[in-house]
């Protein structure tokens, strides 16, 4: 539902006239006055007040009780104080029995130093306790999971953290047992409690009963700094605020930002950190010698790099990835253009759509944002899995959904954690976004007679598409919706996967995709618009910086001009032509078959892969996001500034410096005469940052400063109009081809779950959630084959085959095989058990962890 | 005022002028009174202490250099690692890194232990704050004060070596002495 | 049960309690056959939701819950409109000393259904329930044989009596917490989530279950609603004080001679009921003190006993008529033990929501063992009154507050006794490895 207007009155705190916004609880309003009101259980992102502990009592004049703070709403003319003798004693009251149970554990407490508990009984308590017999005792300490330790003793029962359970990521796995004095929190069969924002907790809890086990006595709060950046291990791009002692990474917390995560953070972005101080991580360039990868010299390993790419000239291809910052992509395309000489850039390793079609779906008047998703009218979720592709969203949603009633479809091919919000939940076959689109599309342009047609080439039903444009315009679903929206245009978010518009018929899928937002009406429309969940965490800044085949930067037309690129789809064909012969990988990654064909391959990464151990020339250490220093450009336009807050690790060396470096030695090869002739002119990363903004026009006039902490959505700023127009359709639409004939087999599905990516599997607090390989299927289709829940079978067809263990799910479609993997292709596979092998087998993922 | 004052504004001081039995007085009479002290002490021998031969007994309460300890029963060590002490100095002195005990490796009554203490000597200013800050009497402040040594980095002491003994090389004070 | 049925003396017929005793009351046909039914009758064939709500305004009926909340005040407060609304019977009587609905369902289950459809009407509600405790096995299968009846009978359903209005009614047995007796307790708990208490506001009848408007009364108080329709509203006013108004069931238990259910009318003075009606304590005993309404209300002492039972004059006395309960405690029982059954029962039911009701419940039973064993000074007796004082008016619902009022006005009025009882058991006592003492057996009529 839009957001609630916002009506100012004026209130009395303590005999100061402060002006709040109406319904404000009192807590808040009495900030505005720079009154405190102490609170305990009060936290504004878990929801309604549930009035627990009491802490917050004040007086209202015209009340004869106290009242609790936390859940009056304010009202113009209320008068309020906080500070008579009868408020005074209810609050000491209050911390008199709050200490009564609480254990006298600060100093080897972990939240000693910055606990509410303690700033509170300092503050507001009375400074005594009359208190003398034993208190309550539980066993401790104790793992609620293997990254959150409980205890009990020290728990003030403040409701927080099962309220976030129950109500914010809604795993409903956290409850209070028992009741009176021993109530304690737990979970409900007393299993680990493993969720994939399970850490939240760990912030939310007042007192050190919620303390996270890989930072468990590692600093106090004295002992550390804080140091704000963005998180880069996913697209969600949460702020967050990295714990420093030592030059070390202890523990990252949320930065709070609205506009951004809301506040929370997934426990891979909370407790990945990890990765940045293991040893397996590269911290010293190597080149291949003998077969083997050897540590060299920093000078040694960029003469090598330069040299191969100088030689290579329009032979080379460089395909950045993963977070990989806008100034880092910046460089890398003028390396590979101005420097080497090439036209063969890209970001996206499994293309998409062109230059025309790139700017019409990031078109400013087209973009949703990400707060959009919780004050919409409806949402819908397209060929997307937010929990695992930007975590963060998946929140949102589901915020949105509770407490602004929004409306929400999901169409995806795999079933979704959304499903049980969801207004409609659509499958579709996998690989069938293009015909799924197109049907809505025909749906919403009341184009009736192909809607059955391209419905089936979807593998879905009209009644389903019915589902889901009823709940788009807003109609009961079963009242047969159809293309006509009398209510007029309402706000509606489409939070679109990019693997969308990959692969050779992304094209036609962003057209239709375009159809729909225009048939829908969402272009210019505040409040509603597309939000894309790129693949690689930076997509979308790499893209604007022009790290693409067919554009510069700003999406501007390719400097090469009508010069013929490889993008990332066609590199392995490239490759094994021979028109290629020199790969730069820039934090991205490429499977080993494709490595192999390259003669050779220079890497920029952080951790040593199989294929990169067999296959790279030359490997150069790359930055953890706690060294870099740059910009990010989150999916919903906002520029965000990294910070360095740590040291580099041992030789690693920044990227801008090592692209600049490589273009000077590139440049002092192509031209010997002039030895300058390749510098890029940049010394420092604030310079690369200037570049960047120059260069791209709609990034025009930017300064870090102003970029700040919060960061700025450029599709906001006036500069926003120097984006290039595009044709934003309705198209014609060509026939998306059918559903893979599958011929008896089954259609293969693939997916990346949120445990994916090398800092989840280095990080040792984390590596026990790193999935086994798995296949999800029907319980009918694994009946069929003979196999059932834990057996080990064969995946594949026509020799790919992988190894994975068979996990029953009642929600995946009959036919459809869903398989965690990017080395298989869409298409038909089959599942057969795998004859049995030597060795205990592994342990099942579902069972872990113990 | 203007610069150069006139004699008029300025303001001149002198000393008394000298002469007849007040100068006499002034110039020999003060002398003979201070060394009627110096000669009365001449007689009550020497008061010179020899150190390092000889050495002043310190007070109870006397600063000197830390010590840690541990518990005569169970031979636990007191500290638990909560690093208030670290908080409460002034010269950011103290360096505490914390671990956790395990039943099998139990190094302090606590749930937690000082994995590092070090006390960077040349920087302490023997304030007795993290004494005070203490929660359990884990540190107090010794009686030595002999800790010169031969190069910087052999004055950051160790847990260890705050354990340890220490040498006997200051005299205590007795009790009302 | 030892059950007494008595109207008070010549000043008024028993309403609630006439004729409850005949054999076989609580099957649709004798009830029917008694005039049962034919004020449902009335209201559907001739009055409007409003005029039902007007008679009971007249009627000054107040809840015989504990608060003694106006009805018809509380109906009206039912926000108008096309929503679902909802009607709850709270039978969850778990307030110790109370056993007057028991009895009432127990005995002629069909008048609370009957209560319940009327009442539902003048709501404007659709969908009704009666929470009963779970200990209650027999009554709930009472009630659930006699909606049986009704709904066969197209008394409860579609259409009853063929008018236009439909009522869906639900027994739903609860699993014995005594905050589910508390009114938003009992919602998260008819909601299948842990019975505990809820913010107010928004109140019920704004957002009650499943955040639609609640109306939620005790069972006597809708089982008086047919009798007000049959009686008319101003005719039922007559009966009673002019601010309590009607009869009222007490259940009189603990040290008396003849304890049970008696229904008086509001006003009678306290002596009667508990010398005239119960036999007072047994010979040779004196009443040292008594509770009024149930183990919630503050205790009053033998001095007390003339003043009138009703709404006002106890609040008056500084006490309640809560659930209409007496506790009659004789001189033959020390006030400690009294006390520490009491805070006992009222730690071991807190919800442990709030911290003052669940920590000072705690922190009061372990001071009064320490009384009781000798372990305390007198000074503890001051730290046990404070602490009752922090927790009345400072908890989220009147759980801490129904422990802390009795204990504190004990602590108040038998100080004498309490730092005798302290001394006696420093002397047997010196070391404080006694055995605590054994409970007191108060509630005799219950436990019989």
């Amino acid at each position: 539902m839009p957001r609630p207007e916002i009506h100012m009155i004026t209130f009395t705190v303590d005999g100061r006239e402060v002006r709040a916004p109406e319904n404000a609880m009192l807590v808040d309003a009495a900030k505005l006055g720079d009154v405190e009101i102490p609170v305990f259980c009060y936290e504004p992102k878990l929801g309604q007040p549930v009035g627990a502990c009491r802490m917050c009592l004040v007086e209202i004049e015209g009340i004869p009780k106290l009242q609790t703070g936390c859940s009056t709403p304010v009202k113009d003319g209320m008068v309020v104080i906080t500070q008579s003798e009868r408020v005074k004693e209810a609050q000491e009251a209050i911390v008199e029995f709050l200490l009564v149970n609480h254990p006298l554990d600060c100093p080897v407490c972990d939240k000693g130093g910055e606990c509410p508990l303690q700033d509170i009984s300092f503050g507001w308590g009375g400074g005594r306790s009359r208190f003398i017999e034993p208190k309550r005792h539980f066993e401790k300490p104790l793992a609620l999971s293997p990254l959150i330790a409980i205890d009990r003793e020290r728990c003030i029962l403040c409701y927080r953290c099962v309220r976030f359970s129950q109500e914010i990521s809604e795993d409903y796995q956290l409850i209070l047992a028992e009741r009176s004095a021993d109530t304690y929190v737990s979970t409900f069969d007393g299993h680990p409690y493993v969720a994939p924002f399970s850490g939240n907790i760990i912030e939310l809890c007042p007192v050190g009963a919620l303390t996270s086990q890989p930072y468990r006595f590692r600093a106090r709060p004295w002992d550390i700094e804080g140091a704000g950046s963005v998180c880069t291990l996913c697209p969600a791009q949460c702020n967050v605020e990295l714990t420093v002692r030592d030059e070390r990474v202890l523990r990252v917390l949320a930065r709070q930002h609205p506009g951004v995560d809301d506040g929370w953070l997934c426990d891979k972005g909370r407790f990945a950190y990890q990765s940045v101080h293991v040893d397996e991580r590269i911290t010293r360039p190597m080149v291949r010698e003998g077969g083997e990868l050897r540590p060299v010299s920093w000078e040694r390993a960029l003469d090598e790099a330069a040299g191969a790419l100088g030689r290579a000239g329009a032979q080379s291809a460089v395909l950045a990835g993963g977070g990989a910052t806008n100034e880092e992509g910046y460089l890398l395309q003028r390396l590979a253009r101005e420097a080497v000489g090439t036209p063969h850039v890209d970001s996206r390793a499994g293309g998409g759509p062109g230059r025309e079609l790139a700017a019409a779906l990031g078109a400013p008047a087209l973009q949703a944002t990400v707060p959009d998703l919780e004050h919409a009218h409806a949402v819908l979720v397209l060929e997307t899995e937010p929990v695992d592709d930007m975590p963060i969203v998946d929140l949102r949603i589901r915020k949105g959904v509770r407490r602004n009633r929004v409306r929400l479809a999901v169409a995806t091919p795999r079933p979704s954690s959304l499903d049980r919000n969801a207004d409609v939940s659509v499958r579709y076959a996998p690989g069938c976004g293009e015909a799924f689109v197109a049907a809505l599309s025909a749906m919403l342009g009341g184009e009736g007679k192909n809607v059955d047609e391209l419905a089936s080439s979807a593998g879905t039903t009209v009644e389903a598409l019915r589902g889901v444009t009823g709940v788009l315009r807003g109609v009961e679903v079963g009242e047969g919706a159809t293309g006509s929206d009398e209510a007029g245009p309402r706000d509606i978010v489409i939070l679109w996967g990019e693997r969308l518009t990959q692969g050779r018929r992304g094209a036609a899928a962003a057209r239709g995709l375009l159809n729909v937002a225009a048939r829908l009406r969402l272009g210019g429309r505040e409040g509603a618009g597309l939000l894309e969940v790129p693949v690689a965490a930076n997509g979308r800044g790499l893209r604007e910086a022009g790290v693409l085949h067919d554009a510069g930067p700003g999406l501007s037309e390719p400097p090469h001009g009508e010069m013929a690129a490889i993008d990332g789809l066609e590199l392995p064909d490239g490759l094994a032509r021979g028109d290629l012969t020199t790969l730069l990988l820039w934090d991205a990654e490429v499977d080993a078959a494709t490595l192999a064909a390259a003669g050779t391959v220079i890497a920029h990464a952080a951790f040593l892969t199989d294929a990169l151990r067999a296959h790279a020339t030359v490997v150069l250490p790359a930055e953890s996001y706690a060294e870099k220093e740059g910009t990010v450009t989150h999916p919903d336009g906002r520029v965000q500034r990294l910070r360095p807050a740590i040291g580099r690790q041992g030789g690693v060396r920044p990227g801008w410096q090592v692209l600049a470096d490589l273009m000077a030695r590139v440049g002092a090869t192509q031209d010997p005469a002039d030895p300058g002739a390749g510098d890029p002119r940049v010394l420092t990363g604030p310079m690369a940052s200037r570049q960047l903004f120059e260069a791209v026009p709609v990034y025009a006039g930017l300064t870090l400063e102003e970029l700040g902490g919060r960061g700025v959505r450029w599709p906001a700023r006036e500069q926003a109009a120097a984006w290039p127009r595009a044709d934003a359709g309705p198209f014609g639409l060509e026939v998306p081809p059918g559903p893979v004939k599958a011929n008896g087999d089954l259609r293969l599905g693939t997916f990346r779950s949120i445990w994916a990516g090398p800092e989840v599997g280095h990080s040792p607090a984390l590596r026990f959630l790193v999935p086994k390989p798995r296949v999800e299927m029907a319980p009918a289709d694994a009946q069929r084959r003979n196999v059932t829940q834990g057996d080990h079978v064969t995946v594949g067809h026509n020799g790919a085959a992988l190894h994975a263990t068979v996990v029953l799910r009642d929600a995946v479609p009959r036919g459809t095989v869903f398989v965690e993997t990017d080395a298989l292709r869409a298409g038909p596979v089959d599942v057969r058990k795998a004859p049995p092998r030597a060795g205990p087998p592994a342990p099942d993922p579902a069972e872990a962890p113990s | 005022m203007a610069w150069p004052p006139t004699p008029q504004e300025l303001i001149t001081v002198s000393a008394p002028s000298p002469g007849g039995a007040g100068g006499a007085y002034r110039a020999f009479g003060e002398t003979l009174r201070g060394l009627k002290t110096t000669m009365a002490r001449v007689f009550e021998g020497i008061h010179t202490i020899q150190y390092p031969e000889e050495k002043v007994p310190v007070y109870p309460r006397f600063r000197g250099r830390h010590r840690l300890h541990r518990f005569e029963d169970t031979g636990l060590e007191k500290c638990v690692g909560c690093s208030l002490c670290a908080a409460a100095c002034p010269a950011d002195c103290i360096r505490v890194v914390a671990a956790e005990n395990t039943p099998e490796h139990r190094i302090s009554a606590g749930e937690r232990y000082a994995a590092v203490y070090e006390i960077n000597l040349s920087r302490c200013i023997f304030c007795g704050y993290c004494e005070v800050a203490c929660p359990f009497d884990a540190i107090t402040m010794g009686q030595d004060y002999e800790m010169s040594d031969y190069s910087r980095s052999d004055l950051i002491f160790t847990k260890e070596m705050l354990l340890a003994e220490p040498l006997d090389r200051t005299p205590l004070r007795a009790e009302g002495e | 049960m030892s059950t007494t049925t008595a109207s008070n003396g010549e000043r008024a017929q028993p309403i609630l309690f006439r004729g409850i005793d005949e054999e076989g009351l609580h099957t649709l046909e004798v009830y029917r056959r008694r005039g049962g039914y034919d004020s449902l009758k009335r209201v559907l064939d001739a009055m409007s939701p409003a005029d039902v709500l007007a008679e009971l305004q007249a009627s000054g009926l107040r809840g015989r819950g504990g608060a003694g909340f106006q009805m018809g005040k509380k109906v009206s407060f039912m926000p108008a409109g096309q929503m679902d609304k909802y009607l709850i019977c709270n039978a969850d009587e778990s307030e110790p000393g109370t056993f007057k609905d028991r009895e009432l369902m127990q005995k002629s289950p069909h008048m609370l259904i009957e209560g319940m459809i009327i009442a539902a009407y003048a709501a404007g509600a659709n969908r009704a329930f009666i929470y009963i405790r779970g200990e209650y096995q027999a009554q709930a299968d009472i009630l659930d044989a006699a909606l049986v009846e009704a709904q066969a009978e197209g008394l409860v359903g579609e259409r009853i009596l063929d008018s236009d209005f439909e009522l869906t009614l639900v027994v739903h047995r609860g699993a014995g917490a005594y905050i589910c007796g508390e009114e938003t307790g009992l919602l998260d708990s008819l909601e299948g989530k842990r019975g505990n208490p809820r913010l107010k506001p928004p109140f019920p009848a704004n957002q009650g279950l499943y955040q639609g408007p609640t109306l939620i009364n005790n069972v006597e108080t809708l089982a008086t609603v047919p009798h007000i329709i049959r009686m008319g509203g101003a005719e039922y006013a007559k009966v009673g004080t002019e601010t309590s108004t009607g009869t009222k069931l007490v259940s009189v238990s603990g040290n008396v001679q003849r304890p049970g259910n008696y229904e008086v009318e509001l006003g009678t003075p306290s002596r009667e009921i508990i010398y005239g009606l119960a036999g007072g304590p047994p010979e040779g005993r004196t009443v040292k003190l008594w509770f009024p309404g149930g183990s919630s209300a503050p205790v009053l002492t033998g001095d007390d006993l003339d003043v009138p039972y009703d709404f006002d004059a106890l609040a008056k006395a500084g006490s309640m008529l809560g659930s209409g309960a007496i506790i009659v405690v004789d001189d033959s029982v020390p006030v400690v033990a009294v006390a520490l059954k009491l805070a006992k029962f009222y730690k071991h039911e807190s919800c442990g929501k709030c911290t003052p009701c669940r920590e000072g419940t705690r922190w009061t039973v372990s001071m009064l063992e320490r009384v009781d064993n000798g372990l305390a000074t007198p000074m503890d007796l001051d730290i046990m009154a404070s602490v009752q004082e922090q927790i009345i008016g400072n908890c989220l619902c009147v759980l801490g507050d129904a422990m802390a009022m009795p204990i504190g006005s004990m602590v108040a009025k038998f100080r004498d006794e309490f730092e005798a009882h302290i001394e006696a058991a420093r002397t047997r006592n010196p070391f404080g490895d006694e055995q605590p003492s054994p409970d007191p057996v108060l509630v005799q009529g219950a436990a019989a």
